[in-house]
């Protein structure tokens, strides 16, 4: 599975990508935020987005809104994993097209979990 | 203006639920620190303003060895190992802490929106406020190291 993990935060990706190899995912590519993000999906196909919310030039939202508009793009599982915990935050992931939700900080079971409930939704 | 205590102990546990879930390392909250003129000696300090509701900002205080374990754990590396990592790990520590918080406050008052982290690090510097903020400086230890978390609250 090809995975595609954006957060602004190099540390944050590392942790990211590091957890997803101990769960057997190998193949990663990654962008610092949500404009970037969106030209690494022109250009590499993924099958899966793993996005931060606060992010700058593009926040995680606005990338889920570019992803959920782009015909090529729309049908991904995407996972979002931030600090933004709030029920308001949460309501406006999900409206923008966020399939699961992980809180930071978080555990690598959580990661488990939510990546097997975005994929199957 | 004072600081909730209800704010206080969220920002406690944010500490704590941070630094064992991400760096994996127990820290004990000490006394907070009530001098205002007291500055904790400290090379790493990574602060998120946030405003809304309530209006200031999460700093978090160490010293250039502490910061160094602390990347190397979140990053399962060893200290002498990290280089360039340190400071967008303690940013990420501060964004995680200042998050945690935010979102635990959220369940009693209106969320406040979030800024990204800004890391300063040196030896020769020193923080100012403006007079009319209140300050809260609450130490931790950290397997023999000080670490330090500071609130600003200003306006409200």
């Amino acid at each position: 599975m090809r995975i595609l993990v954006v957060d602004d935060s190099s540390t944050m990706r590392r942790i990211i990508i590091n957890t997803l190899n101990k769960l057997g995912y190998k193949e990663f590519h990654e962008a610092s935020n949500g404009r970037e993000g969106v030209e690494r999906l022109a250009t590499t196909p993924v099958d899966m987005i793993i996005t931060d919310w606060n992010m700058p030039e593009m926040s995680g939202v606005e990338f889920i809104r570019a992803v959920r508009a782009n015909e090529a793009t729309r049908h991904l599982p995407v996972l979002m994993v931030t600090t933004n915990a709030a029920e308001d935050d949460i309501v406006e992931a999900l409206r923008a097209g966020v399939n699961n939700y992980v809180v930071k900080p978080f555990t690598p079971d959580t990661i488990k979990e939510k990546i097997a409930a975005a994929l199957k939704a | 203006m004072t600081i909730p205590p209800r704010m206080i102990g969220n920002l406690v546990r944010a500490t704590e639920e941070v630094f064992e879930t991400m760096v994996f390392k127990s820290v004990s909250a000490q006394e907070p620190i009530a001098d205002e003129s007291f500055r904790p000696v400290s090379n790493v300090v990574a602060s998120v303003a946030f405003a809304g509701y309530r209006c200031g900002l999460v700093a978090f205080h160490s010293s250039t060895g502490a910061a160094r374990d602390i990347a190397g754990a979140m990053l399962g590396i060893p200290p002498a190992s990290v280089n360039g990592e340190m400071p967008d790990a303690i940013g990420e520590i501060a964004n995680m802490i200042a998050g945690t918080l935010r979102t635990k406050m959220a369940e009693v008052e209106p969320a406040w929106a979030i800024a990204v982290p800004t890391v300063t690090i040196g030896s020769d510097f020193s923080t100012k406020y403006p007079t009319d903020v209140t300050r809260l400086l609450l130490p931790f230890s950290m397997e023999g190291q000080s670490i330090f978390v500071e609130l600003i609250l200003t306006g409200r």
